[in-house]
């Protein structure tokens, strides 16, 4: 059985998966700002307005406690509600109902209810959107058990990770980078499900382990092709997945390197980073390792307007290649 | 009937108390209700209301005595109840602990210290396995730590365990499905040239790509023969545990495919050879020679820029690579010696014709037409199943200067080597 | 019973409050029956905090029955409530059993949220009960999703949010007003307005003299009433209800009542005078319940200490089953985390 298999953006490949849910399952239904005849704030959405009608695809007003706690109480009686925050960072508005409501009633209430629940966010800065439009907050909601925390990066994965999320009786929030909506990869058509807890190894190499979320994995796959030109050649690692993170895949590639650079856009400082590193240290992977792990991460600042200071703030392609290669030469 | 009255626990976390005062004194009559006494807590003092009408009895504590939550401190009786001290022991009892998890057993550190001895935990492992003393070592990494390197510097590649005896090192450009390919390179590359190739075939099988000996990371370990490099593949796939393989050969490791596939046909799906060393003696025996003997970057760029028609189809990264890893290991030693054997007096000494003639399964040659080291009149006289693509504008390179063209043929083989199979096994 | 318990109505046939046509004696009588088992439950409840049995903290609805009974004597099974940190009442004026809430208070795993929960989070789903909620304003957004649930399923569900006068201050609450009129809801806003947030008056704290008068600015019925008298508060309660049942949408109830203990145990009741504490006490909504029963001839005076006593053995037999029932262990501490 082979579906056939063509080329789409990210973007495209979240509206397919919304529609495929929503055409498999009548409970399924989105909720978000501007998301109807607007097609999305990122043109996600596009025309599912028009395909689904405003039933199933519902603009709501200006309220993001309002409508994530709209969605909470929906999914609790029955229905299977997306929920779009239109960027990442409006996710303070509606914390309390994500954190304290969402993650925490199962628990709470002795696993007699569940919350399928999924929340999509943009995600990431390089768009000039300046510092309340270009946060990552990943770091945060990985750290609230009781939720799932994904973050694609290419659009097999996009369409793929989303159907599981929505397929999931557990609170999902998927992290969408803004830099990859545009981004092409091959997707196949129909049903498929990509595992919520699996990180993927992108590119298969000996001398260093790079495990880079989000817009960094790009970023490390390119640095990689630098690398190779100097004889270095470097693991990949996509986590995807940041709560559960797949440590094993982790741990058997640095196993395999001994060396270990975690890349992340978040602020380096307590960020997704700091944990895979503290988890590599804990595990079966110290004894292997040849090298201190490295750490890059996003600046301990807001994220700036001019665009020289805005590329400053955050790991760029070269600052990989630069630690990667300091790593493999053992200069570190 | 006395009703108690008890020091109550007023604040979350309150577990003991003192009364400060009492409103009504022993014997007085109390209404329900009414303030009765005040207590201290660590927060700010409570008046606390009588729980039932009557008579104030049996007031046993004293101001200041520090006392247990829900302990009692008197009682209230009707007007003309005889009252007796019950006996005390009305402090609340506490619900049962709930029984404890044992906590995981924390996990012991590694082996004893070793004082100011810095080196890394890969390099201590190392030196316990190998039972070497650490402080015998100097080390070379930052403030002289000691590296993994430093405790074996005789270990292969560094970052890996040896292979098993007779093996040849290779990597596994991606993990996959199904029968794997299997890439086995030209004279004087190594299997990094396989990577621009591997990016344009389809994601899911498994991309196996080995080094031959006296190339890239395998040492040239017996004779420099056809036979010998067979076997080593041979022993290299074994211990891959990859059992049935598509074999795509460039140049010299062509000829070496093909030699294999001969000795091995059920093993051998499909045979896709680029530019195959052993179609005649012809041969450009000038770039060996020169190749070899280049000292500096310069000389070697020049003779690696007469391998492809249009030099940039090599990419700067390819030349830049291959200078890297010659610099840092060199096999010119080795290499001499495999052209002295293969390649003796600027001629190609050994030939695959009939090997080609006898493997049998899917086959194709891809030659291009200005390749500049074998000439592609050697393709004349193949067999007849043998389907030969020759590239108009391509030199001895196809899998750089013809990416696209080149992976969809070996796409196609390796799907018609697919289909035999499973025809024969259906 | 002091002078000031004369404040209440002289009741007399002919003042029978026009609701009680639809509710006959074995309701009324169950209404009695909750109302009685709310008071006792929490003043139990309260006894078992002081002597330091129950953990944590506790928020007692004392004086606040007449809300929750007479709203929820127009709910079944299927329909939902959300609810406060003062969840008591609602729990058990919605169906709960007293004795897995008895558990659940002494953190037990017969308790209905198997200890996990606590006071503040007490919940029963399988009446319809979505939980207890320890964030002021944090169930209204989710009555308002589980009414949109109920509209686009046509249960024909209506789904009652309680919640406090401090929460009619949270921007969930506008918020969550705003949706259900927008997308016409079936949703009754409850507000239990005690006067007091914590410690906070609601005069000192609210814009506007009653929470009432908050409705036409989210486009929807408002209404307030006395409530410590249960049939005020069941006719407002069953206007609304019908209306959202019908597809009318929100309503927004004010219940004007007390809580004659403090926010929480630990008050120590600085923001009020005893004079205001007594002056609710006299205004008791359970005896003047039980008069209005009595004098509409629905209920005799002996069947109602039938009642009273029934209730008593009810709570005393809960606790024997709480204090009966296992404590949790704590190889299960990662249990209902996730569901898979």
């Amino acid at each position: 059985m082979s579906a056939i298999v063509r080329e789409l953006s990210y973007a495209q490949a979240i509206q397919e998966a919304l529609a495929i849910a929503m055409e498999d399952d009548e409970r399924v239904f989105l909720m978000g700002e501007d998301i109807g005849v607007y097609g999305g704030a990122f043109q996600v959405t596009g025309d599912l307005v028009h395909r689904f009608g405003e039933d199933r695809v519902m603009d709501t007003p200006i309220s993001e406690l309002g409508g994530a706690g709209v969605a909470v109480g929906a999914a609790l009686t029955g229905m299977r509600p997306v929920f779009e925050l239109q960027f990442s960072d409006f996710s303070t508005l509606a914390m309390e109902q994500i954190v304290n409501q969402a993650a925490k009633l199962r628990f709470m209430l002795g696993g007699s209810v569940s919350v399928p629940l999924v929340i999509r966010m943009p995600t990431g800065s390089g768009t000039g959107a300046a510092a309340q439009h270009s946060q990552s907050l990943e770091a945060w909601f990985a750290h609230i058990p009781g939720l799932k925390v994904i973050e694609p990066t290419t659009p097999y994965d996009a369409k793929g990770m989303l159907l599981a999320a929505i397929a999931d009786p557990d609170p999902v929030i998927m992290f969408e980078h803004k830099l990859l909506y545009k981004s092409k990869g091959p997707v196949p058509a129909g049903r498929y499900a990509v595992s919520l807890d699996k990180a993927q190894v992108r590119r298969e190499g000996r001398d260093v382990t790079i495990v880079a979320s989000g817009i960094m994995c790009s970023r490390a796959l390119d640095a990689a092709a630098t690398l190779a030109e100097e004889g270095v050649e470097a693991e990949v690692i996509d986590p995807r997945s940041l709560r559960p993170l797949d440590m094993a895949t982790i741990v058997q590639s640095v196993k395999k390197t001994s060396r270990l650079l975690c890349v992340y856009e978040g602020v380096k400082t307590l960020g997704i980073g700091a944990e895979i590193s503290a988890a590599i240290a804990e595990s079966e992977a110290f004894a292997y390792l040849d090298a201190p792990i490295l750490r890059l991460g996003g600046a301990e600042s807001p994220i700036p307007y001019s665009p020289i200071l805005e590329k400053a703030a955050v790991p760029q392609t070269p600052d990989i290649v630069a630690a990667a290669r300091r790593l493999a030469r053992g200069q570190v | 009937m006395a009703v108690e009255v008890i020091l109550p626990r007023v604040d979350m976390d309150m577990e003991t108390g003192k009364i400060n005062h009492w409103f009504v004194a022993e014997g007085e009559a109390v209404v329900k209700g009414m303030p009765l006494f005040e207590i201290e807590t660590d927060k700010a003092a409570m008046e606390i209301e009588a729980p039932a009408d009557g008579i104030l009895r049996g007031v046993s504590v004293k101001i200041g005595e520090t006392l247990p939550v829900g302990a009692v401190v008197g009682w209230i009786c009707a007007r003309d109840e005889i009252f007796e001290a019950p006996v005390p022991g009305a402090v609340a009892e506490k619900p049962p602990a709930p029984p404890q998890a044992a906590p995981e057993a924390l996990q012991s550190s590694g082996a004893g210290a070793n004082g100011d001895l810095r080196a890394t935990p890969k390099a201590r492992r190392w030196a316990r396995e190998q039972a070497i003393d650490l402080s015998s070592i100097s080390g070379t990494g930052p403030d002289g730590r000691i590296q993994a390197k430093d405790v074996a510097p005789n270990r292969a590649g560094l970052t890996s365990p040896p292979p098993p005896r007779g093996a040849l090192h290779g990597e596994w450009l991606a993990r996959g499905a199904g029968t794997p390919i299997v890439f086995v390179h030209g004279f004087g590359a190594d299997l990094n040239g396989w990577r621009p190739l591997h990016g344009y075939l389809s994601a899911g099988r498994g991309h196996f790509a080995l080094d031959l000996p006296g190339h890239g990371q395998s040492d040239l370990m017996g004779p420099a023969t056809l036979e010998a490099f067979v076997e080593s593949v041979e022993a290299t796939l074994v211990a891959e545990g990859v059992t049935s393989a598509h074999i795509v050969g460039h140049s010299l490791g062509g000829a070496v495919a093909a030699a294999y596939a001969a000795a091995r046909p059920v093993r051998v799906r499909s045979l896709t050879l680029l530019a195959p060393a052993g179609l005649g003696p012809e041969f450009n025996g000038a770039f060996a020679t020169g190749f070899l003997a280049a000292q500096g970057d310069a000389s070697l760029a020049a003779w690696l820029r007469q391998l492809a028609v249009d030099e940039a189809a090599l990419g700067a990264a390819m030349v830049k690579a291959t200078l890297a890893r010659r610099a840092e290991r060199p096999h010119v030693e080795a290499q001499t010696k495999i052209a002295a054997s293969l390649f003796p007096d600027g001629a190609q000494a050994f030939s695959v014709r009939t090997q080609l003639a006898s493997y049998g399964g899917p086959l194709r040659v891809v030659f291009g037409l200005e390749d500049r080291i074998l000439p592609a009149a050697q393709t004349r006289g193949l067999p007849g199943a043998v389907a030969l693509h020759l590239l108009p504008n391509i030199g001895h390179m196809p899998h750089f200067e013809a990416r696209a063209v080149t992976a969809e043929i070996i796409e196609d083989n390796v799907a018609a080597g697919d289909r035999r199979a499973a025809a024969r096994s259906g | 019973m002091s002078a000031a318990a004369a404040k209440s109505e002289t009741v007399q046939p002919s003042n029978r409050p026009p609701i009680y046509e639809r509710l006959n004696a074995a309701q009324l009588r169950e209404a009695l029956h909750k109302m009685l088992l709310i008071r006792r439950f929490e003043e139990a409840a309260e006894d078992s905090y002081v002597r330091g049995q129950s953990y944590g903290t506790m928020h007692l609805s004392i004086g606040q029955e007449a809300v929750a009974v007479g709203v929820c004597t127009w709910l079944s099974d299927s329909d939902y409530i959300t609810s406060t940190h003062r969840g008591h009442g609602h729990c058990i004026a919605k169906g709960a059993k007293v004795d897995r809430m008895f558990a659940e208070f002494l953190g037990r795993e017969t308790g209905y949220c198997r200890g996990r929960g606590g006071s503040m989070h007490i919940a029963d789903p399988a009446t319809g009960n979505l939980g207890a909620n320890g964030i002021v304003g944090g169930g209204i957004p989710i009555a308002v999703g589980a009414a949109l649930s109920a509209k686009k399923l046509k249960t024909g569900a209506v789904v009652v949010s309680f919640f406090g006068d401090g929460a009619n201050n949270e921007g969930a609450f506008h918020e969550s007003l705003n949706i259900a009129a927008v997308w016409k809801l079936p949703v009754v806003f409850v507000c239990e307005n005690n006067g007091y947030g914590m410690s906070v008056s609601t005069k000192r704290s609210t814009a506007v003299d009653s929470v009432a008068v908050r409705a036409p600015a989210y486009a929807m019925p408002g209404v307030s009433v006395d409530g410590n008298h249960f049939a005020a508060v069941a006719e407002a309660s069953f206007e609304a209800t019908e209306r959202a049942r019908r597809g009318g949408g929100p309503t927004l109830i004010e219940c004007v009542t007390y809580r004659t203990r403090g926010h929480s145990r630990s008050d120590r009741n600085r923001y009020r005078t005893p004079e205001e504490i007594e002056t609710w006490k006299a205004r008791d909504p359970i005896p003047a319940f039980e008069r209005e029963l009595e004098a509409f001839g629905f209920l005799s005076r002996v069947e109602i200490e039938k009642v009273r006593a029934g209730v008593d053995e009810e709570i005393k037999q809960a606790l024997a089953f709480a204090e009966a029932s296992p404590v949790p262990s704590a190889a299960d501490l990662l249990r209902d985390v996730y569901t898979v």
